[in-house]
């Protein structure tokens, strides 16, 4: 057991660090309207990609960086530390598809779209939740049968992020009805300009058109795009999760522990009749205890990532971590809307009355606040990841 | 980095965990709390020989040469057997001694590290009223001190000083009564300017190995705990199925591993930073604490729960971990202190 990094790590850590804080842009646009999004994503990727920063989890032989996994935690930790932007339009793409297409595409498949991906040429979103397809993804309806060369796709997808400038979807659609539920389905590249495809946006409790739903009615699909084996799309889409809840989830956590000193700095400058916040017996032990959590976090990935890396196997603790993080993420953002108190409520302009150098996230409680309902409820609720543990790790009966 | 354990380190906890489950299976523990308090006594001296309580220290002082790590594996393995008797003292002291010189100190080292001498561990502030270290002689006025009774030795811990004394000495008073947790009681001690030789060993740094190895024992009874409930829900039937099968049940199992989980995850760290010396060392311990202390009485509580009518039953084993849990929660400082500490450190004091 050992806590340090060996001198190369060190060195590759010094080295990204260096460069993240050389290249990072500070320039994030204010605004909220995704085309402006995409090309400030773009941009930033053409940068990482340039430099050999693109793809850090990909092998080297598709363009990636190749690094070994605590190699990835390092990269992760100093571009959240950093605060440097995630380029959020091309995660799918980068985390989802690419990988998937590197684990189960053919050699076109691969050569036409992974350059591009690594490069941020094309953005990708993801089709798998419907309607009647939540938790329970696998019984998912949206139709597509075989025409000649083609699948002819009719139906429905809800929670896609970034459909409206996305090129490719990665889709899983049902094409045997008769077939067991996981039997019946295929994941194939939908190209988001074919005809038959309507998009439209769904407007969030924070009032902002986050993802959309997106409705297929006869879309013609080339059979080339169908990734795996037809009818086996379920054990390929669970590999395309599984590198969702991998390395690329580290960021998160460290952006966390970023967010938990900015609770810190605000109940330092929020007064209270009897003197700050953070003065506060109360307080101050809730904060404390947040941040005793968000430590225990880190401690508990960096387990989790020595386990994969010796046995080369995604951890099956992997639904533990992000359970904790989930609700951690809650308390967090949850403490803060208290110590705000009826600033909370005042969110103009932009929420930021009271706000000074010290405490310069002031007015983002509110959004935080907001978008940290979804994070109990996207990439598996909470409620199917304490399933997960209950079955899978513990081996309690369905 | 790495964070799980080598083979070798696997190998040594397999090896105490079976040593456990043979010489201090929960049948024994029941009994020894029940009113037995000799059956611990072959065991003990077993472990005495197998070398359990100098694992950190170096050989040429008669130890196994290991270092807090594999401590920290024995306190792991000792908390899912709810080992009873004065472990943390008996391995705080031979840290101690492991320096101290003379022949004396020698003779002390060796009966510690066999299992000659069970060591009760004291934990005073410096300043705390009552207490008063005058020429080599201790004063303390009625302090709770977990297995006092059964123990030939006292560890006391007073600001950074460590000190040593004989429980057969003059002015050591130790009256027991009715006890909450029987597997680890309480006795009252009282010194009146008894004889306590100085150790040349920081008070500071035993507190620390203590935080390290007691958060270890909390960890392994906190994953105890969850297999428990976890064997229990599996085969106790409701309504034609394992009430496992119940998501009230098995989300409420889950929560249980989580906490066990986080709690071991930072106990192994700040083992680690303890280890190595870091600068963060303390913090981490502290995290430790509150990690280890919210997954031990929750999930001492979730398993009675889980247990049902049984769970509120003395015949069900799950009152011992409730009423260990607080024993945990009461020594070598509250998760509310060390909660303070972070709190000290967020404000940039």
């Amino acid at each position: 057991m050992d806590i340090r990094f060996t001198p190369a790590e060190e060195r590759f850590r010094a080295e990204a660090r260096a460069w993240i804080e050389a290249n990072k842009p500070t320039d994030l646009p204010d605004s909220r309207d995704l085309a402006v999004r995409r090309d400030f994503d773009v941009a930033w990727q053409r940068k990482l990609h340039d430099a050999g920063w693109a793809g850090i989890s990909w092998p080297k032989e598709y363009g990636g960086r190749g690094a070994t996994l605590i190699e990835q935690l390092i990269w992760f930790e100093e571009f959240a530390r950093a605060d440097a932007p995630e380029p959020a339009t091309l995660f799918v793409g980068l985390n989802h598809g690419g990988p998937t297409l590197i684990a189960c595409g053919t050699d076109e498949q691969k050569a036409e779209h992974l350059p591009r991906i690594l490069r941020g040429d094309t953005v990708w979103c993801q089709g798998f939740s419907e309607p009647n397809a939540g938790s329970d993804l696998a019984g998912l309806q949206t139709r597509a049968v075989f025409d000649g060369d083609d699948l002819v796709v009719t139906g429905q997808k809800i929670w896609t992020s970034f459909a409206n400038i996305a090129e490719w979807q990665e889709l899983l659609v049902r094409t045997d009805p008769e077939a067991p539920k996981h039997k019946g389905i295929t994941w194939v590249i939908c190209p988001m300009d074919a005809k038959g495809i309507e998009i439209r946006p769904i407007r969030t409790m924070s009032g902002h058109d986050e993802f959309c739903e997106v409705f297929y009615d006869e879309v013609r699909i080339p059979r080339r795009n169908v990734v795996g084996r037809i009818n086996d799309g379920w054990r390929v889409a669970m590999s395309t999760l599984s590198f969702e809840r991998g390395t690329a989830f580290l960021a998160h956590q460290v952006r966390l522990c970023r967010m938990v000193e900015d609770l810190a700095s605000l109940a330092r400058v929020t007064p209270l009749a009897t003197g700050a916040a953070l003065d506060d017996v109360e307080i101050a032990r809730r904060i404390a205890r947040l941040r005793a959590e968000v430590e225990a976090l880190r401690s508990m990935t960096y387990r989790s990532v020595s386990k994969t890396a010796r046995t080369g196997v995604p951890s099956a603790e992997a639904s533990i971590i992000r359970l904790f993080f989930s609700e951690l993420q809650q308390r967090v953002a949850a403490l803060a809307t208290e110590i705000l108190g009826v600033d909370l409520l005042d969110l103009d302009p932009a929420g930021s009355r009271g706000r000074s150098d010290a405490d310069p996230v002031r007015g983002e409680w509110a959004w935080r606040f907001l978008a940290a309902f979804s994070s109990t409820i996207a990439a598996g609720s909470k409620d199917i990841q304490r399933n997960i543990i209950g079955e899978r790790v513990l081996g309690l009966p369905r | 980095m790495d964070l799980t354990p080598t083979a070798e380190q696997e190998a040594i906890q397999a090896s105490i965990r079976s040593f456990l489950e043979s010489e201090l299976p929960m049948s024994r523990v029941r009994a020894i709390a029940e009113g037995a308090p000799q059956e611990l006594e072959a065991p003990w001296r077993r472990a005495g020989e197998l070398g359990f309580f100098g694992l950190a220290v170096p050989s040429q002082h008669g130890g196994t040469g290991y270092s807090v790590i594999e401590e920290m594996l024995l306190f792991e393995e000792l908390g899912r057997a709810l080992a009873p008797g004065p472990w943390l003292g008996t391995v705080l002291a031979a840290h101690a001694l492991a320096k101290a010189k003379g022949d004396r100190e020698a003779a002390r080292r060796a009966d510690v590290q066999a299992g000659r001498s069970r060591v009760a561990l004291i934990d005073v502030e410096e300043g705390a009223s009552g207490s008063e270290a005058k020429d080599d002689r201790f004063t303390l006025r009625d302090l709770v001190v977990a297995d006092a009774a059964r123990a030939e030795l006292l560890l006391v811990l007073h600001g950074d000083a460590v000190r040593l004394v004989e429980t057969s000495a003059a002015g050591v008073g130790i009256s027991s009564g009715q006890v909450f947790d029987a597997t680890r009681p309480v006795a009252r001690v009282s010194l009146e300017a008894v004889p306590a030789e100085r150790l040349p060993a920081s008070a500071h740094a035993l507190r620390r190995i203590g935080t390290a190895l007691s958060c270890a024992e909390a960890v392994g009874a906190s994953a105890r705990l969850v297999e428990l409930s976890v064997a229990y829900a599996s085969v106790r039937e409701q309504f034609g199925r394992p009430i496992g099968s119940f998501q009230a049940v098995k989300h409420r199992c889950a929560d249980m591993s989580v906490r066990a989980e986080a709690a071991r995850a930072a106990t192994i760290y700040a083992t680690l930073s303890l280890r190595d010396e870091s600068d963060d060392r303390d913090f981490q311990l502290s995290v430790a604490k509150v990690l280890a202390a919210d997954a031990f009485v929750q999930n001492a509580a979730d398993n009675v729960q889980n247990h049902g009518g049984m769970g509120y039953t003395w015949e069900c084993d799950a009152h011992f971990f409730v009423k260990r849990a607080r024993s945990f929660e009461a020594i070598l400082g509250s998760s509310r202190r060390h909660l303070d500490a972070i709190a000290a450190r967020l404000r940039g004091a």
